[in-house]
């Protein structure tokens, strides 16, 4: 004890110390008088939003401009537009497909696929995410399953899925199925995992048993990361329901694409990939509106987003 | 709420052991320790870090089963966590996708009571503790003072017999730290609950507590008892008493031995003073 003198020095609250701030007694320079600022418009628009779609409509413009230059002047340098359609001619192409009820009930089809796939693989995905991200049995159980299916492409499950299914349109389905599965799987497992345990074991002290904890806990603490899943998982359904309907389909709007390739309709095939582009658009911003609506304190978390 | 309702709640940990396997090596965190907490009285557990207070507290909350001794609650031993003991952790816990409002509820929705009974409750005790205009704010819009506010007013929803928390202060500045003790005693000294506190702030805990546990370094055992002889209710300018600082003395003297001890065996005391007059601040830095 005595070796240690500077040490036992007798103990003083820190509320006695005397306050010393950084700076005392130093006296200020004079600052150099600052320019009058003038407001500024031009930086002031900068600021603003409005900058913002200014530009927005810029960048889709000039995609539409430098589309209808290339197909007007049929250039031809390496890439070749001799053949593609100009905006225009797309343009009638609408009005003209929309005369009958073929093109809506191919939109149509395509959609019902992908709810479909994607209701059973979110379902699925996410029940057996969470299983397999809390119960260690689960995840030996069936994780390694998972693991030998994972690396397959869903587009190469294409002609297995034929033979597997009684008809085509469940083999379609089963392919948009296989797209979305895995993403939501791995980021319900992945969101199960990361939950603060902490926050577990306060539910626990407060009483919850575990089917309370799935439920209230659990599950919308993995939320975040089930979303991140359907957002990916989405978007692979509709690169895999593309796919099959062009390799393998009857309808559907990727039917409608490689069919019009078929027929050298090449306005058509531009359409068709608008379409899937548009209808890809509406269904990730339908997913983002949902987890907004579904995790409504998400708008104040710092960090994220 | 006075004084005779104070007749449950009391905690006795009997020779306990725990050790934990630590990655194919047995490490005793906790050897024969014996503390009591009786009805209604707010004691402190303190010592070095890694001293196994956290993991006492965890074998009272449930969360860990003793490997000897007995952990019991009002004479019952206690099996797994449960809503009897209120539980304040050091991290905030709170669910971030809910409401302070359904964050205090929670407990008592576990109960099964009705979402008025719920509702009545949870805006009492919130606004007990100064929170009730929050209600309706998620965790993610409150300071660290208030979350760990809600975080105290969550464990006590369920009416707990025992307040167990684990150095709940720690990640606040001092200056809320300061304030955040004094609204635990005065909801404290309102509800006659026991509570467990664990603490390396020595002032916290003397100014918290009717008695104090200084343990030891690992494996942590019971080094000393000590009774704080201050009056209720306790005023921040107790801090400057000649009893007040004369315990921190005490107290500082204790764990200082025992934070040695815990930095390993090389460290003798002499070599420890050599090695601050001359490598100085940054040196020992190194050294830990």
């Amino acid at each position: 004890m005595s070796a240690l003198p500077q040490l036992d020095t007798p103990f003083a609250p820190p509320r006695a110390a005397v306050p010393t701030h950084v700076g005392q007694g130093v006296t200020p320079l004079p600052l150099p008088p600052r320019a009058p600022t003038a407001p500024n418009p031009w930086r002031r628009f900068w600021q603003g939003r409005y900058a913002a779609l200014l530009m927005a409509t810029l960048s889709i413009a000039g995609v539409l401009l430098f589309w209808q230059l290339a197909t007007a002047y049929k250039l031809d340098a390496y890439i070749r537009f001799n053949n593609i359609p100009t905006p225009a001619q797309v343009l009638e192409k609408v009005v003209e497909v929309n005369q009958s009820p073929k093109f809506v009930t191919n939109i149509g089809i395509s959609v019902r696929r992908i709810l479909l796939g994607f209701a059973v693989a979110t379902v699925l995905g996410v029940g057996l995410g969470v299983l397999i991200g809390r119960y260690r049995a689960a995840r030996w159980l069936v994780l390694p399953a998972m693991e030998v299916f994972r690396p397959i492409p869903a587009i190469a499950w294409v002609p297995m899925s034929i033979m597997l299914w009684p008809d085509n349109e469940v083999s379609i389905v089963f392919i948009t199925f296989l797209g979305a599965f895995f993403p939501i799987l791995l980021n319900t497992v992945h969101g199960v995992e990361a939950i603060d345990p902490v926050l577990l074991r306060a539910a626990r002290t407060l009483g919850a048993g575990e089917a309370s904890l799935m439920r209230h806990v659990i599950l919308p603490g993995a939320l975040p990361h089930i979303f991140t899943g359907l957002a990916v998982g989405m978007g692979v359904a509709w690169v895999s329901l593309i796919a099959a309907e062009m390799i393998s389909g009857q309808f559907g709007i990727g039917y409608f694409t490689w069919e019009a390739y078929s027929l050298i309709s090449y306005a058509e095939i531009a359409l068709g990939m608008i379409t899937i582009g548009v209808l890809g658009l509406l269904c990730s911003g339908g997913i983002r509106l949902l987890a907004k609506m579904a995790m409504p304190w998400k708008a104040y978390s710092t960090g994220g987003r | 709420m006075d004084m005779a309702t104070a007749t449950r709640g009391r905690v006795d940990v009997r020779d306990l052991q725990i050790r934990f396997n630590v990655k194919g090596q047995e490490v005793e965190a906790v050897r024969s320790a014996n503390i009591q907490v009786r009805p209604g009285e707010f004691v402190s557990l303190i010592g070095p870090s890694g001293c196994g207070k956290s993991t006492l507290l965890n074998a009272v909350a449930g969360f860990l089963k003793p490997d000897g001794g007995q952990v019991l609650l009002d004479g019952q031993p206690i099996d797994g966590p449960g809503s009897d003991r209120g539980v304040v952790f050091q991290q905030y816990s709170l669910f971030p996708w809910m409401t302070v409002r359904a964050n205090v509820e929670f407990g008592l929705r576990m109960q099964g009571q009705s979402a008025n009974d719920r509702a009545a409750k949870a805006r009492t005790l919130l606004g007990l503790a100064g929170l009730l205009s929050f209600e309706n704010h998620y965790p993610d819009q409150l300071s660290g003072g208030m979350k760990q506010r809600v975080g105290i007013v969550r464990a006590l929803a369920t009416s707990p017999q025992v307040l167990l928390m684990d150095e709940p202060f720690g990640a606040l500045d001092s200056q809320t730290r300061v304030v955040m003790q004094e609204i635990l005693t005065n909801m404290w000294q309102r509800l006659r609950i026991s509570v467990l506190f664990i603490t390396h702030d020595i002032e916290e805990a003397i100014f918290l507590s009717d008695r104090i546990y200084v343990m030891t370094a690992r494996p942590g055992r019971i080094k000393a008892e000590l009774t704080v002889p201050l009056p209720r209710p306790r005023t921040p300018e107790m801090t400057n008493a000649p009893e007040f600082t004369a315990m921190v003395r005490e107290i500082k003297g204790l764990i200082r031995e025992e934070s040695i001890a815990a930095m390993g065996g090389e460290l003798s005391e002499g070599g420890l003073a050599g090695l601050c007059t001359e490598v100085g601040p940054q040196g020992v830095k190194e050294l830990v």
